[in-house]
């Protein structure tokens, strides 16, 4: 209604009329712009978040040794941190997205910007359409938050309480309530301690209540802060494949930081790779190694055993020596993997030999490094 | 409800309290024929007895709440969720105090109404509103004072000096150790202007001077809500854009 009243007095005739003396017909005009908007908004459908030169600069005081303290006190020095340095990225709905760096490298104050915990600095964020510096209340109602180092439940009471108190912040009516949790207990199979006080969970219980409790209005997309830290191989895999499995099942988004290279792994299908603020890798994870492979393995399973060690050709150096078994790593930037079968094969006396790319942990060191060396 | 013995320590703790000073109140009393200024032992009694079962409501743990979410950094869980943060803590702080605010009021009312009888202001019709009005006053004027200690840990992170100040600051403008009715002029004036004094004005309710005064202390009070509301604004809207936690 207001939106009528307000083009109504829009003084349309004379629009007309500037427009066909510049030689624009209207017509045309409405024609390109509603494929525009159509085009824009196809867009923001199709991407879930998108960021755009995003910024974060932490300044904090530091106490001058030359200073008095009335000066330390009331003016004191400041120092600038820039945790996050111009990142652009964008995520399409229903993907499952490693962002991965060492420690310090920007992770979680990325993801903490883009739950509107922290302010940027600089550039724009849109989650799902929002700007969550400024609608953070509307966007934690379509998002989920699981920081792994914290808990978001309630200690001294019963799992199902939570899970209820929970329901009723997102406003969530009574019976959807009950229908949720049930559908989340026989999901997360909860149903064991559900009636036991958070504190009395072990670890791998309360990280299933965690992802649970965050996941109980439904949202559109998860954040997960190193979720898997701490836990045991099989609670790791547990929480994993129900992570695959609420992205299938209810097409939840997936944004991950994990140190945990299983995580990566077996779960997400896009890593980007964050280091000193600035993105160094955006690429699908089954390429992460190849793209990084430049050193091959090559084990050597003798066929009595190993005695001599010779020196071996540039490029190419020991990782294993022993009686039983070589390991020999090869930069083929340097050699060729012919080359230096050629040459180990002149060298020992071989009864097996395997060639393997470097595992994606390695591959991820790899990536650390020459990105810390630069 | 889910602590029966916490609520019974905490009952515990306020009957030895109050008990105490009661016992030591009756006896100077007794000394003066049973009234000191024209105050007499009953209203003295009732004036320190809602003191105490006020506090049992603890909303000054607000600030210790506060200043755990921001050093744990526990604040980034609260901020993700669709929920006003300060709101959160004090709806939280009200609903934990609720429960032993209402069995020990009622306990102690009873008791006290049996042992020193009821002072005629407490009959008079303008006194449940009042007393009502000024009790929901000083729940807000407490939490704010509470809260802004609190927020200071956004930028000196140990509130607790200031937390012990400021709770000592009430304990004695509110009446705590000497019932308001025998302050000296110039402590009852900083007990009436301050919003430390303002945090606790139902000590205020039972003497025969709250018929001529009531709506100057309720205007107080909603004068303190205003700039103390005020400043949490300001501090709340500049904390929450230096937020930092570990790893972000």
């Amino acid at each position: 209604m207001v939106f009528k009243l307000y083009f109504s007095r829009v003084p349309t005739g004379l629009i007309k009329w500037v427009l066909n003396q510049l030689g624009y017909n209207i017509n045309e005009i409405l024609i390109l712009f509603a494929f525009g908007f159509s085009w824009y908004s196809l867009k923001m459908s199709d991407n879930s978040i998108i960021v755009t030169n995003l910024s974060k600069t932490f300044t904090f005081p530091v106490r001058s040794a030359t200073a008095g303290w009335v000066k330390n006190l009331f003016s004191p020095e400041k120092r600038e941190i820039t945790a996050v340095k111009e990142v652009s990225f964008s995520v399409k709905a229903g993907e499952r997205i490693a962002f991965i760096g060492p420690n310090g490298a920007g992770k979680s104050t990325t993801i903490k910007m883009l739950t509107g915990i922290l302010f940027p600095t600089a550039g724009t964020i849109s989650v799902l359409g929002l700007d969550p510096s400024k609608d953070r209340k509307k966007l934690a109602y379509r998002i989920g938050t699981v920081f792994g180092q914290r808990s978001q439940l309630l200690p001294n009471l019963p799992l199902t309480d939570s899970l209820e108190f929970f329901g009723v912040m997102y406003g969530m009516s009574d019976a959807d309530i009950k229908s949720r949790i049930s559908e989340l207990v026989e999901l997360f199979d909860l149903s064991a301690f559900i009636d036991q006080p958070v504190r009395k969970l072990s670890l791998g219980q309360r990280m299933r209540a965690e992802v649970a409790a965050a996941l109980i209005h439904r949202p559109e997309i998860i954040f997960l802060d190193e979720p898997t830290i701490g836990l045991d191989v099989v609670a790791k895999k547990a929480l994993r494949d129900l992570l695959i499995k609420i992205n299938k099942e209810e097409k939840v988004t997936i944004f991950l930081t994990s140190h945990d290279v299983g995580d990566i792994e077996s779960l997400c299908d896009r890593t980007i790779v964050i280091n000193h603020g600035t993105i160094i890798n955006d690429l699908p994870t089954n390429e992460l190694s190849r793209a990084f492979a430049y050193e091959k393995y090559i084990d050597l399973i003798p066929k009595t055993s190993f005695k001599n060690f010779p020196s071996l050709l540039e490029g190419a150096t020991y990782f294993l020596k022993s009686s039983e078994k070589i390991t020999v790593i090869v930069d083929i930037n340097k050699l060729s993997v012919q080359d230096s079968l050629k040459r180990l094969l002149e060298l020992f006396v071989v009864e097996d030999i395997d060639v393997y790319n470097t595992e994606l942990e390695t591959t991820i060191r790899h990536i650390y490094e020459r990105d810390s060396a630069r | 409800m889910q602590y029966p013995a916490r609520l019974f320590a905490d009952t515990a703790t306020i009957v030895a309290r109050c008990g105490v000073l009661l016992l030591l109140y009756a006896y100077v009393f007794s000394l003066n024929d049973g009234t000191i200024k024209g105050t007499t032992f009953a209203m003295v009694a009732w004036s320190m007895f809602f003191y105490f079962s006020f506090i049992t409501l603890s909303s000054s743990r607000i600030s210790r709440a506060i200043m755990q979410d921001i050093t744990s950094g526990q604040i980034e869980v609260l901020l993700s969720k669709p929920i006003t943060y300060l709101s959160y803590r004090a709806w939280w702080q009200i609903g934990a105090g609720v429960y032993p605010f209402i069995v020990t009021t009622i306990l102690g009312a009873v008791t006290l109404a049996m042992t020193v009888g009821i002072p005629q202001t407490m009959k008079i019709p303008l006194f449940l509103p009042t007393l009502l009005v000024t009790f929901i006053g000083a729940i807000i004027v407490t939490l704010f004072i509470y809260t802004i200690v609190g927020l200071l840990s956004f930028w000196i992170e140990d509130v607790l000096p200031i937390f012990w100040i400021v709770d000592k600051a009430v304990m004695i403008l509110g009446g705590s150790y000497l019932p308001v009715a025998l302050f000296p002029d110039f402590m009852y004036k900083i007990a009436l202007y301050s919003p430390f004094g303002a945090s606790v004005f139902v000590t205020h309710t039972v003497y025969e001077s709250w018929t001529t005064i009531w709506y100057k202390l309720i205007s107080i009070q909603l004068f303190w809500i205003v700039v103390l509301g005020g400043i949490i604004y300001f501090m709340f809207s500049r904390a929450v854009k230096n937020v930092s936690v570990n790893g972000g």
